[in-house]
């Protein structure tokens, strides 16, 4: 044990008299973390343009239409284009006609188009078009998902309306008119109200179920202004997880910055054990009474420790930047951070003893920390990816190292539920040791 | 002190140690000398316990030297080939990491400390960064870190480098050493290093050690090819019938050179010279050298 605290001692006085490797340990993840916060948003305040720009031509003269278009632009996720810049900068109603070659410019990805003939009376539903440019499945899905809800939720007025343009369709007129009178008149004598407004409201497609904007009582039990999904389906939406959490976006991506970060900072730390062998360092430790074991294990600590470090200035700069709660979970944290770094410093020695050279190790290390951090959850979350790479994500240090942090920092989890991630992150590193050490035992670089 | 019997060592299909036996006693300046790649770091590995023989023994005092058994090494002390300091660290810090590895600490170490680099006339850079010092100051600090915790035998590979600049510090250091005891093995491709520092020499190449012994008998092993010149003239004449039949003697360019029979002895040649009355600075000798005995034993010169 002397003689790896000796070791260990002197690997950090060899980094504190190191500028470059002291600011990559404590400048860099700061200004890392900031740049990554930038870039993706995380805590935006500023009223810019923001949302997945769509356009929408409106031909209908429905006026439910028109509050189709208002419910767009209140929705937050788009920022909705209607007009047409002329080259003199004035403005004019984009058309139908516009959309392709904008398209093809890139104005937009996505767009919508309300045509003149909204509701047919030949089948039921709307007629909308949709016109895309899809730069990815997730982007895709996201759109329409939220372009449906925010029909669906805002103007279910005009469903009604297709359902009466149908129902005339196969039924006739007068069929029609007596079928609404008889609901008209069933609905006055159950819940009250004058029967002959009520059928004017049907006949217009308003079931009382939506937003109607006429002065129309809704029928008793039906809420007035409420959404049509509400009342069609009633959902009571409760957060289970993270309801406290104080900076939702950064708690769940910086612990995947902070891994990918750290597996570069440890394996070349761990390429530098090359270093060391070409200046006849080892020579000089194992003719002392330092062994392969003694040099190998204090890599190891040190390594531990450099992570360790590193994860808590990358935490840090979370708290400082964008106000992650971290000081009610310190303990919780520290203890991941510890097996996060450990299996890292594993992964990173595994590196060294299988490559020949250190440019090998670091080529190696680059291939293999991209892939896994992206596998692994770090990039974007692991529930958006095919079955079976969510299943390859398992097998990745950085998804259970960043399971890790969810647990303590957002779920708020215990000491036992956090048992099993971190007994499955101290048994990646010891198996991944395992075979380093053996590698080390017969590769080139004890040789 | 150190004893070495028919050790082999392989590098895959090279075979780098091809059954070297020697013995190296208490107090002896002993020196490897061979061209690169002849096998003294090899050797030097095996006795420094980095590596382990695939045939042969290495004993120090009695005792198996070998990779697993670090106390059998305690006593010895390596200076590796390549400058094996931590260059971001201090002289300092550098000798207190290897000593503080031998069990050394506290006022006993910093006195070692202050007492090596003052050996080498580093005291007062002991505080700076180690890749800020030239060549030879590493080359002086890497020698001196390996006699911190006072071996009896150092092992010296190649330990003044391509630098000349610090070498003369480096032999003093070391002749004053084995003057107070210490055991030296000391690996070179220079003959001129081996011919002034070593007491006995081991003549090494591609694995193989080709002869052994002090200098002079080593340059016995030479066919006597010594030449004796001296100007020809009227003072020399009455020698030239003296030396006849005693070897060959040609005159080229006003210059007699005698070359002697293989059992004439020099000290017959200036009995002859003292009678004649003919003073000793006309007579210039060609010494036969260790480089002239390593091509007559391996065919190449040392530089190869
Ligand atoms: N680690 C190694 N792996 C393979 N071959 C080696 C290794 N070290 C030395 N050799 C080979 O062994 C021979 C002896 O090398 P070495 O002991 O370094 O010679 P020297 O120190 O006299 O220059 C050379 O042919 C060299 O190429
Ligand atoms: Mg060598």
């Amino acid at each position: 044990m002397r003689i790896i605290l000796t070791l260990l001692q002197k690997d950090f006085a060899r980094l504190v008299r190191d500028k470059a490797a002291l600011s990559l340990t404590f400048i860099v993840p700061f200004a890392l973390i900031y740049l990554f916060g930038q870039v993706f948003g995380v805590n935006r305040t500023d009223t810019g343009p923001s949302g997945i720009p769509l356009a929408v031509v409106n031909e209908s003269d429905n006026p439910a239409a028109a509050k189709l278009l208002a419910a767009l632009q209140g929705e937050k996720a788009f920022f909705v284009v209607t007009k047409f810049v002329n080259p003199d900068k004035s403005m004019r109603p984009l058309t139908e006609t516009d959309l392709r070659p904008m398209m093809k410019a890139n104005n937009f990805r996505f767009a919508l188009v309300i045509p003149r003939d909204l509701i047919r009376d030949d089948e039921f539903g709307l007629h909308l078009k949709i016109l895309s440019n899809p730069r990815n499945e997730i982007e895709t899905q996201t759109v329409h998902g939220i372009l449906q809800k925010t029909i669906f939720a805002n103007v279910p007025q005009l469903l009604g309306q297709s359902l009466q343009a149908r129902a005339k369709k196969t039924l006739g007129s007068p069929k029609l008119a007596a079928f609404n009178s008889s609901i008209a008149g069933t609905v006055a004598k159950t819940f009250g109200g004058d029967p002959a407004a009520i059928q004017r409201d049907l006949e217009r497609g308003d079931f009382g179920l939506g937003d109607a904007d006429d002065g129309t009582p809704a029928p008793a039990g039906g809420q007035r202004g409420a959404d049509f999904f509400a009342q069609l389906v009633k959902i009571d939406n409760e957060q289970v997880i993270g309801r406290d959490v104080k900076a939702p976006a950064a708690t769940h991506i910086v612990g995947g910055w902070a891994m990918q970060f750290l597996l570069f900072a440890v394996s070349a730390s761990a390429a530098a054990l090359f270093h060391e062998k070409e200046h006849g360092l080892f020579q000089r430790l194992l003719s002392a009474p330092a062994t392969r074991a003694h040099i190998l294990w204090s890599k190891f600590l040190y390594g531990v420790l450099l992570g360790l470090v590193q994860l808590v200035v990358l935490f840090a700069a979370g708290r400082i930047l964008y106000g992650i709660d971290v000081e009610h979970h310190l303990p919780f944290l520290m203890l991941v951070c510890v097996f996060a770094a450990a299996a890292c410093t594993a992964f990173g020695m595994l590196l060294a003893a299988v490559s020949p050279s250190p440019e090998a190790a670091r080529g190696l290390a680059t291939f293999c920390i991209l892939i896994m951090s992206a596998v692994g959850g770090a990039w974007f979350p692991v529930s958006f990816m095919p079955e079976f790479i969510q299943r390859i994500s398992k097998l990745t240090l950085v998804y259970w190292s960043m399971e890790g942090f969810d647990q303590v920092l957002w779920a708020n989890a215990s000491f036992i539920e956090l048992l099993p991630t971190l007994g499955i992150l101290g048994g990646i590193t010891a198996a991944v040791m395992a075979v380093a050490v053996w590698r080390f035992n017969r590769g080139p670089l004890f040789d | 002190m150190l004893l070495i019997q028919d050790v082999i060592k392989r590098y895959g299909p090279i075979t780098a140690l091809d059954g070297v036996s020697l013995e190296v006693k208490p107090g002896e300046f002993f020196g490897l000398l061979g061209p690169n790649g002849a096998g003294k770091s090899t050797l030097m590995s095996l006795v420094a316990g980095l590596r382990s023989p695939d045939a042969g023994r290495l004993t120090l005092n009695g005792r198996p030297l070998s990779a697993t058994d670090p106390a059998a090494r305690a006593g010895l002390g390596l200076v590796p080939q390549s400058i094996a300091l931590y260059e971001e660290l201090s002289a300092e810090q550098n000798l207190r990491t290897f000593g503080a590895l031998y069990g050394l600490r506290g006022a006993d170490l910093r006195a070692r400390i202050d007492e090596a680099l003052a050996a080498v006339q580093l005291t007062d850079r002991r505080r700076d960064q180690v890749k800020t010092f030239s060549g030879g100051m590493q080359r002086r600090l890497n020698l001196v870190a390996a006699l911190l915790h006072r071996p009896q035998l150092l092992l010296c590979d190649e330990p003044t480098g391509i630098d000349p600049q610090s070498r003369n510090a480096i032999f003093e250091l070391l002749e004053a050493r084995v003057r107070a005891g210490l055991t030296v093995i000391y690996s070179t491709h220079y003959m001129e290093e081996a011919t002034r520092l070593c007491s006995r020499i081991g003549i090494i190449d591609h694995g193989k050690i080709h002869a052994l012994g002090t200098l002079d008998e080593l340059l016995m092993r030479l066919p006597f090819e010594e030449e004796i010149r001296f100007p020809a003239g009227p003072d020399t004449a009455p020698l030239l019938a003296r030396l006849a039949g005693q070897g060959e003697l040609t005159t080229l360019d006003g210059t007699h050179r005698f070359h002697p029979r293989a059992d004439y002895r020099l000290s017959a040649f200036f009995t002859q010279t003292e009678s004649l009355g003919l003073p000793a600075r006309l007579f210039t000798s060609q010494r036969p050298t260790l480089e002239a005995l390593f091509l007559h034993l391996t065919g190449r010169t040392l530089r190869e």
